[in-house]
């Protein structure tokens, strides 16, 4: 529970919303609880009006007694349509307060959630899965606004409700009171079990649901495999006997379900009997009036919604809490990666441009989830303007290298230069607005193509955006769009090929002019003519920006100037292309390689 | 315009009989559950008659024995709408669930014997949204459906009937405000529903925008966006924050609203009824039991437009399901099917042409052929080798010869025998098919052998493990055969999931083997453990290798080089390297790097 104070700060916020709210949750509730009173009163005022009129029966006077009664009556009815109005309006405004604030305060979290997501690094990514953190800032929040709201206002109508009514009945008659109140704990208790029940019935119900979907999605995915070995029926038996755990669960779920209503109007029902029963005795009694069983059996009517809601906040309160814990977790969590302030690099003197030099002095990283020595020692100077290649196998770590200049990833041995200062006492700011990276998994946003662009830079025109898709050799692809650069991309558009994606993720990065640019084997999708072209156009700025290049092709890297071999982390080979197909090794082996490939390519 | 309406009133009831024939297996079920639901709707509005009875004639009577009489007889009846409400909603679950059952079962046997042209032109997602949730939509109208909206009407029927044998005139005056509560009821459901749409497309956005975002927060960072993407999520948050506080308008308004008109009806039954008592005719016992009816009277009208809506999405899903069931793309069984008496294991293909499409017309040189005029011939116990460049139509002789696509031209022959003549299931049983990338399913490694073939001793396993030199790393595994290997074993490597399926292949003991060889790289001890036991495996079976190692192609009696679906070259290794063509060039690119090692 003590998760939920968190909230407190909240509630003062929306206190203009709250305060009213409350305030008419219990107006509302004070108008209902007279409307029983007023029935009995015109109930009581029947006998009498019988006696008076069978009185003056055959009389002139009959007619005013007639017209008298006739009054008397509709104002009574009028009165409790009045009252209902009362209490009707009084519960929209209370709605329109405490839910509308139970929202503005959801709102206020999962902003408050989404800007702290924006500001955690890499290792948080890693450690949660996708799925995890969507469920926390959708469901989780939903949990945590139904206590805020519901839970709240139901609560206070409830008390409100039954305190009042409970007190009245006791003026009225103790014995009868107490007789009726009997089965209103049996109420809320089985409430409370009931909706525990189906919340973890309904989990369970979840959760095979999950996992008749994984079975599905997995047979369908090796629906080869299946075939090839002929274990179709054999699949399809697995999945009936899925599909009848699944009946099962759905079935005991609909066993609490199918009893919910039942107890629900059973107990109910006791209540108004034993109103009869008990109140019938009394009024024989002459204890109490026939008005007051009537009167009685509107309390019942009206208590039993307010009792059952307790039983029902309860369980709100309880999901509510564990929510909340889960999303102080993502509140907490301290991001691993800190930008330098301003004032440490006003002092140190330097200006906010970063011209591009980068130097790895004796990088060294252990993967924190594997454990695997990703990089030891690795040592390059890459002078400002000039282009380092990197190659290597797969895993050899050339990406955790590259991640590790906009700080994706921070050292962990050794250090890390840009422009001759340690790249801890940069701005992060500066150091990623300084550089434009083209990942390895290309991510393009379902928006159109101009906006996937110039995500790179907000402000750029429509020509900028023009160049930068020419320069990465888009630009003919897109024209070739009957919507051109407003092409939506992804599901609710067209889908760009791996190259097209690729050469937007290309000239994203290329829209920002960085003095940096990384290309994480951003060429791995497109042919080989179109990457002479895209390089082509890299090249026009040689000398003014510096490159880091992750490729796989020897063509991609052969001009670059300077070239390094990755192998489990450590840099085997370095040199320019010709000394490094002089020197014989693993590049050399690459090269000979390709060049065997580009033949068979073209044998006709 | 009306033409086209009728048309789909006319499709609505078709797919609705269609979708209540799926209860016609539990009728007796269906019958019971309307006794019941019929039987509670009396009960529930006997209550407040005999309430009324009870109050004119004992407790007005002074009849203390007389008034516990009538307790117990309501104590009884209360007690048996309950009981009989309890087993109508578990029995209409149940019917329910076993219709579901039944459909879901049925549409994944449907997609699972389609072919693979099928899968081909599908995204599984989509397949997986039919089983899972369009048949899960279907779950309200099969089980509460019918019979909730017949208990519905009934218990409006037996309320009204109970009001006019009470009297006529204050039943018409309760009755009178009916209009107002189904106007407002419907009139809220319109609202809602549209709001409700509203909010479902605002979470949709909200979903997809924190999917996307959260998947993608690298980029975000790393391009500074953070500011810029914050507004765009505080729009978005905001857009679905309105759509949600426009419903909480009309629900503020409708609870209200029911509770007023509930309350013009008790205004009126006291003033009338009131009036009426004056004059004779109504007794107070009257007036409490059309208190109580007042109140009754609107759940069940609540209820039908509920159950209407449901029905309508429901339809949506029912189209969808029943769309799926109509197509067939599985590939037909022969009529006459041959038998495969004495497999041999020779393998045939005569002049073979193979397109994706279907459709595509033999005649037609210019379509796109992924295989053109393919033939050869493997004898049994030999081994052929298929060598060419990506794209070249090596994978698709491997699907050809199991039969996962038709033919459009020549002819596929096992033993002599076309395989189009054989049944589907004893042409797979005898070929064993080990692919590259090696699928796992989630489950143990004895699981993943066997793929649950419980005729599989242990014992064999053990066998061929020993044979293939799996066992050691197998044994290794904290529970041996019986480890998980999680979602597409991900806890194993590479090189053990390829011998995981070796094996596979191995207890299936097939006479034809057809094998897709791995081309990346494992590590060298590795590679040596799966050199052997591909050696094992192929010893004594006929078999068709997409060859990446060099010593599959060495040993092979016969090599198929492929070039842009067409046999370009063929002879062992020693003729193809003397022949210094395409297979020459291959040989240097793929393999002579092997021999180096």
């Amino acid at each position: 529970m003590h998760s939920l104070w968190r909230l407190n700060a909240y509630y003062w916020r929306y206190k203009h919303l709250f305060i009213p709210g409350l305030i008419c949750a219990v107006a509302s509730a004070v108008f209902s609880i007279i409307v029983p009173m007023v029935v009995r009163q015109a109930i009581d005022s029947i006998p009498r009006f019988v006696t008076t009129y069978r009185a003056f029966e055959g009389t002139p006077v009959e007619s005013y007694v007639y017209a008298d009664a006739f009054v008397s009556l509709m104002i009574f009815g009028a009165i409790i349509l009045a009252l209902s109005l009362g209490s009707g309006l009084f519960s929209f405004l209370m709605r329109q307060t405490i839910v509308v604030a139970s929202r503005h305060i959801e709102f206020d979290l999962r902003n408050r959630l989404y800007d702290q997501l924006q500001d955690l690094s890499h290792d948080f990514y890693l450690q949660h899965a996708t799925g995890d953190l969507i469920t926390r800032s959708t469901s989780d929040i939903e949990h945590v606004r139904r206590y805020i709201g519901p839970a709240i206002m139901y609560t206070t109508r409830a008390i409100v409700v039954i305190i009042t009514a409970v007190s009245v009945m006791f003026w009225i008659s103790p014995t009868l009171t107490w007789f009726t109140l009997i089965p209103m704990p049996f109420l809320a208790i089985s409430v409370f079990f009931v909706a525990r029940m189906v919340h973890t019935r309904s989990d369970e119900l979840q959760k095979q649901y999950s996992s008749l979907t994984s079975r599905v999605q997995e047979a369908l995915s090796g629906i080869r495999v299946l075939k090839a070995y002929a274990r179709e029926e054999n699949e399809a038996e697995a999945f009936d006997e899925e599909s009848s755990q699944y009946r099962h669960r759905s079935l005991r779920l609909a066993m609490v379900e199918a009893a919910w209503r039942p107890v629900f109007v059973t107990l109910v029902g006791a209540s108004t009997l034993i109103v009869v029963w008990v109140g019938g005795s009394l009024v024989m009694t002459g204890e109490i009036t026939i008005g007051n069983i009537a009167e009685y059996i509107i309390y019942v009517a009206l208590m039993t919604w307010p009792v059952a809601a307790m039983g029902f906040v309860i369980t709100m309160i309880q999901r509510a809490a564990a929510s909340m814990t889960r999303l102080n977790e993502i509140f907490d969590a301290v991001p691993s990666i800190q930008s330098a302030t301003d004032h440490m690099l006003l002092e140190a003197g330097l200006s906010h441009e970063i011209e591009g030099r980068i130097t790895f002095k004796g990088v060294g990283f252990t993967h924190p989830n594997s454990g695997v020595r990703a990089l030891d020692a690795v040592d390059v100077d890459v002078p400002s303007g000039s282009t380092l290649a990197i190659v290597g196998r797969t895993g050899s770590g050339k990406t955790t290298m590259v991640e590790m200049i906009p700080r994706l990833l921070d050292v962990e041995d050794g250090s890390l230069e840009i422009d001759g200062k340690d790249i801890r006492e940069w701005p992060l700011e500066t150091v990623r607005g300084s550089i434009g990276y083209v990942p390895q998994d290309v991510f393009l946003f379902s928006d159109t193509v101009a906006n996937n662009i110039s995500f790179g830079r907000m402000e750029a025109e429509i020509e900028d955006v023009r160049q930068a898709a020419s320069e990465a050799d888009l630009l003919a692809n897109v024209d070739d769009f009957k919507e051109g650069f407003e092409t939506f991309v992804g599901e609710r558009g067209i889908t760009l090929s791996g190259g097209q994606k690729q050469r937007a993720s290309i000239a994203r990065a290329l829209i920002r002019q960085p003095s940096i640019l990384i290309l994480d084997d951003a060429l791995s999708a497109v042919d080989v003519n179109t990457e002479r072209t895209i390089l082509g156009h890299l090249r026009e700025h040689f000398g003014k920006r510096t490159i880091v290049i992750v490729s796989h092709r020897i063509s991609a890297v052969q001009d670059a100037d300077q070239i390094i071999v990755l192998e489990e982390g450590r840099i085997i080979e370095r040199g320019s292309h010709e000394e490094l197909v002089d020197l014989g090794g693993f590049y050399a082996s690459l090269h000979h390689k390709q060049q065997l490939e580009q033949e068979v390519e073209d044998f006709v | 315009m009306s033409d086209s309406k009728q048309q789909n009133a006319g499709l609505d009831s078709r797919l609705l009989k269609r979708i209540v024939s799926y209860l016609m297996p539990y009728k007796g079920w269906v019958a019971l559950a309307f006794v019941t639901v019929m039987t509670a709707a009396y009960l529930g509005p006997l209550i407040p008659k005999l309430v009324q009875v009870t109050i004119d004639r004992e407790i007005v009577g002074g009849d203390m024995e007389g008034l516990q009489r009538m307790i117990g007889i309501l104590f009884a009846v209360l007690a048996a709408e309950g009981l009989l409400s309890f087993v109508n909603a578990y029995l209409t679950q149940w019917i329910g669930q076993q219709a579901i059952f039944d459909l879901r079962t049925k549409v994944y046997r449907h997609v699972q014997r389609q072919s693979l042209r099928f899968f081909d032109t599908r995204p599984i997602g989509q397949l997986i949204t039919r089983v899972t949730s369009d048949v899960e939509s279907l779950s309200q109208v099969l089980s509460a459906g019918v019979v909730t909206i017949l208990g519905d009407l009934f218990k409006l029927i037996f309320i009204a009937w109970f009001m006019f044998s009470l009297n006529w005139e204050l039943a018409l005056v309760t009755i009178s405000v009916m209009p107002i509560m189904i106007y407002a009821t419907f009139w809220f459901k319109r609202k809602v529903r549209d709001a409700y749409r509203d909010t479902r497309k605002q979470v949709a956005r909200l979903n997809s925008f924190l999917q996307e975002h959260v998947t993608g927060m690298r980029i975000v960072q790393l391009f500074g966006r953070e500011e810029e993407e914050m507004k765009r999520f505080d729009g978005i948050n905001d857009d679905h924050r309105q759509a949600h506080i426009k419903t909480i308008f009309y629900f503020a308004l409708f609870w209200p609203m029911v509770d007023i008109v509930a309350s013009a009806a008790l205004g009126l039954v006291i003033w009338y009824g009131g009036i009426s008592a004056m004059v004779g005719g109504v007794t107070v016992g009257v007036l409490i039991a059309f208190i109580q009816y007042a109140r009754r009277f609107f759940e069940p009208i609540r209820n039908l437009s509920d159950q209407f809506n449901t029905l309508q999405s429901a339809m949506a899903g029912a189209e969808r399901i029943f769309g799926l069931l109509d197509t067939d793309m599985a590939i037909p069984e022969a009529e006459k099917t041959e038998e495969w008496k004495q497999v041999q294991g020779r393998i045939e293909f005569r002049n073979v042409w193979f397109s994706y499409n279907p459709e595509t017309d033999p005649e037609d040189l210019d379509a796109e052929w992924i295989l053109r005029d393919v033939s050869f011939e493997v004898n049994p116990g030999e081994s052929l080798a298929i060598v060419g460049a990506t794209g070249a139509g090596k994978t698709t002789i491997i699907n050809l010869l199991l039969r996962f696509y038709e033919i459009q031209n020549g002819a596929i022959l096992v033993d002599g025998i076309d395989i189009t003549t054989l049944p589907i299931s004893t042409l797979r049983e005898h070929i064993g098919l080990v692919l590259q990338d090696v699928f796992l399913f989630s489950g143990t490694v004895k699981d993943n052998v066997t793929l649950r073939n419980p005729d599989i001793e242990d014992q064999a396993i053990r066998e061929a493990a020993d044979a293939i030199n799996a066992a050691p790393f197998i044994e290794r595994l904290p529970e041996g055969y019986g480890q998980d290997v999680r979602e597409r074993g991900m806890t194993l490597s590479h090189g053990q999931r390829q011998l995981i399926s070796f094996l596979r292949a191995l207890v299936y003991d097939p006479r034809i083997l057809v094998l897709d060889e791995a081309t990346s790289s494992v590590d060298t001890e590795t590679e040596e453990v799966i050199q052997k036991a591909l050696e094992t495996l192929m010893a004594g079976r006929t078999s068709i290798a997409i060859a990446h190692r060099l010593s599959t192609v060495q040993h092979a009696t016969q090599i198929l080089v492929m070039h842009r679906g067409q046999v370009r070259e063929r002879g062992s290794h020693q003729e193809l390297i003397a022949s210094d063509g395409l297979y020459r060039r291959l040989y240097e690119l793929q393999y002579a790097e092997q021999e180096a090692a």
